[in-house]
């Protein structure tokens, strides 16, 4: 292999490209809730729109339509962080969540593009269960997983532009440069024998939790970068021990049976998953936002594309894992509407919105709704 | 020792999906290199989407926007942004997006009657006052910039 080949495929700790991903997807559903939800209410309104991509001609997405979107991509991202994630069902996070941000100017935030990014990475992440990342022994797994290189190089390739904008007005750009550095020497640190390396390790998150500190930022940006740094450069031993607490569960109690008729093990698993597929998507009319229903039952659909063949062909437990961890992100989505003042945001800024065009009728229900869900 | 077996880790890629992959790796990262440098040869200045400059400089100027509408009659009213589309895209009309401002400008020539329309960014920047004006009909797509001071 050429030293190119080998920065590229070379051995990694799996326990990164593990954690990472889980916790972008994690972050990524509840910033969607949370923070994109309230500004749907600007989608749609005076029926004027101009998207990022010329492709979306005239299209003017409504904010039912920009919210089944939001519930569409947060859920199944969460849902795969939750178990173990799928290809597939990563594209469909990727493109869903990229629609987002793309069919609107109005989201023109640096950190959705980013994210996007990522999100095409991911597709290529290794598709590592907690037992493949975590082994029983004290040596971490090590394998080659290039999409999680490219990656940090992807994010070194951000902060090296911050760095040089920030440059070409005179402003200091030692600070994202360090950065951008120190990602790239991440990269290499679990295949360097070099202790030098990992001693450095720790000195070189330094800059990158300065940077973030101190950067004003509107949106979960500096709060994910900083994340994403915590386990780029953490040790590896340590984020063996991490990963092995957390996965706890995963790795003892999903296990598959090894008694009883195979066959009729496959009818149950095929009948229960089904049922909870029809099931896990009604949880999106308790959730009452407009299009939020649809982005959910789209979510069971893409789940049941995912698992295929496996649906109905398998003796093992897994696609009741997965339609729980559909389950599961659903009632997530429910929670955090009903624990934060996102659906309130979003039915005030409607009402408002109506008000300022004179329609009061539309404004007077959505005032209702707004009022229904202070907090 | 748990009784739960530990999987094996992904297999190495073969060779030939090493050079399959290493295309992509190529073009993947050559993109975006090439994106952000796109805003140097870009119209629009206000234009820096992709390029993580947004983060760097955040100078918008100080302006108020104001359209006016000419009809076939031979009248001229005033039209408020704010009431027409949401204070979102106003506040791109200001930051003069040409993209919004087309989009604006064709959307107000969807009225009827509509001849021409004009939105003015009165700004307080070394730029002064922007002009923007489209007539309707034949020459939709034709919208004009007229820089009052410099």
């Amino acid at each position: 292999m050429t030293p190119l080949a080998r920065y590229w495929f070379g051995d990694v700790a799996l326990a990164r490209p593990y954690l990472v991903l889980r916790f972008v997807l994690a972050t990524l559903a509840f910033d969607l809730w949370l923070n994109m939800v309230p500004h749907a209410a600007t989608y749609g309104a005076g029926g004027f729109n101009v998207a990022h991509f010329p492709l979306f001609g005239d299209f003017v997405p409504r904010a039912s339509f920009y919210l089944g979107v939001l519930a569409f991509t947060g859920v199944l991202a969460l849902s795969q962080a939750l178990y173990r994630p799928h290809r597939i069902a990563l594209a469909l996070v990727a493109v869903g969540y990229t629609l987002g941000w793309s069919c609107s100017l109005l989201d023109s935030l640096p950190y959705h593009y980013l994210l996007s990014l990522y999100l095409v990475c991911f597709v290529f992440f290794p598709m590592l269960s907690a037992r493949a990342a975590f082994s029983r022994s004290d040596e971490p797994p090590t394998g080659s997983a290039w999409a999680y290189v490219l990656f940090c190089v992807t994010t070194s390739i951000v902060y090296f532009y911050i760095a040089a904008w920030s440059a070409s007005v005179g402003q200091s750009y030692a600070l994202p440069m360090m950065c951008s550095g120190a990602y790239l020497v991440a990269s290499l640190q679990d295949r360097s024998t070099t202790r030098a390396v990992h001693v450095a390790m720790p000195l070189l998150l330094g800059p990158v939790v300065w940077f973030h500190a101190t950067w004003p930022s509107e949106s979960w940006f500096s709060f994910t970068m900083l994340g994403i740094a915590g386990l780029v450069f953490a040790p590896t031993q340590v984020l063996h021990v991490m990963g092995r607490t957390v996965t706890y569960p995963a790795r003892n109690w999903l296990q598959d049976p090894t008694h009883g008729g195979a066959d009729e093990r496959a009818a149950k698993v095929f009948y229960v998953s089904l049922i909870g597929l029809v099931l896990a998507p009604m949880v999106g009319i308790f959730v009452d936002l407009p299009g939020v229903k649809t982005g959910c039952a789209l979510t069971a659909l893409a789940t049941l594309m995912v698992m295929g063949r496996q649906l109905y062909l398998t003796p093992r437990y897994r696609p009741l894992w997965r339609v729980g961890s559909l389950f599961g992100a659903s009632l997530a989505l429910l929670l955090t509407m009903q624990t934060s003042t996102a659906r309130f945001d979003f039915y005030q800024s409607a009402a408002i919105d109506a008000e300022r065009r004179g329609d009061d009728e539309a404004a007077a229900v959505l005032r209702d709704k707004a009022e229904r869900y202070q907090r | 020792m748990s009784s739960v077996p530990t999987e094996p880790p992904p297999p190495p890629p073969s060779p030939t999906l090493r050079r399959r992959t290493s295309l992509f790796i190529g073009l993947f990262v050559a993109l975006q290199f090439i994106v952000p440098l796109t805003y140097l040869v870009r119209d629009d200045p206000a234009d820096d989407r992709f390029t993580w400059r947004g983060a760097t400089h955040q100078t918008n100027p100080a302006c108020e926007t104001s359209a006016t509408m000419a009809t076939v009659d031979g009248s001229e009213r005033a039209l408020a942004p704010e009431r027409l589309i949401h204070p979102k895209w106003v506040a791109h009309l200001e930051r003069d997006r040409d993209a919004v401002v087309s989009a604006f400008l064709r959307k107000q020539c969807e009225t009827e009657g509509a001849l021409e329309v004009t939105l003015t960014n009165a700004c307080g920047d070394a730029e002064g006052v922007r002009e923007y004006r489209l007539r309707c009909g034949a020459d939709r797509a034709s919208v004009s910039a007229r820089r009052a001071s410099r």
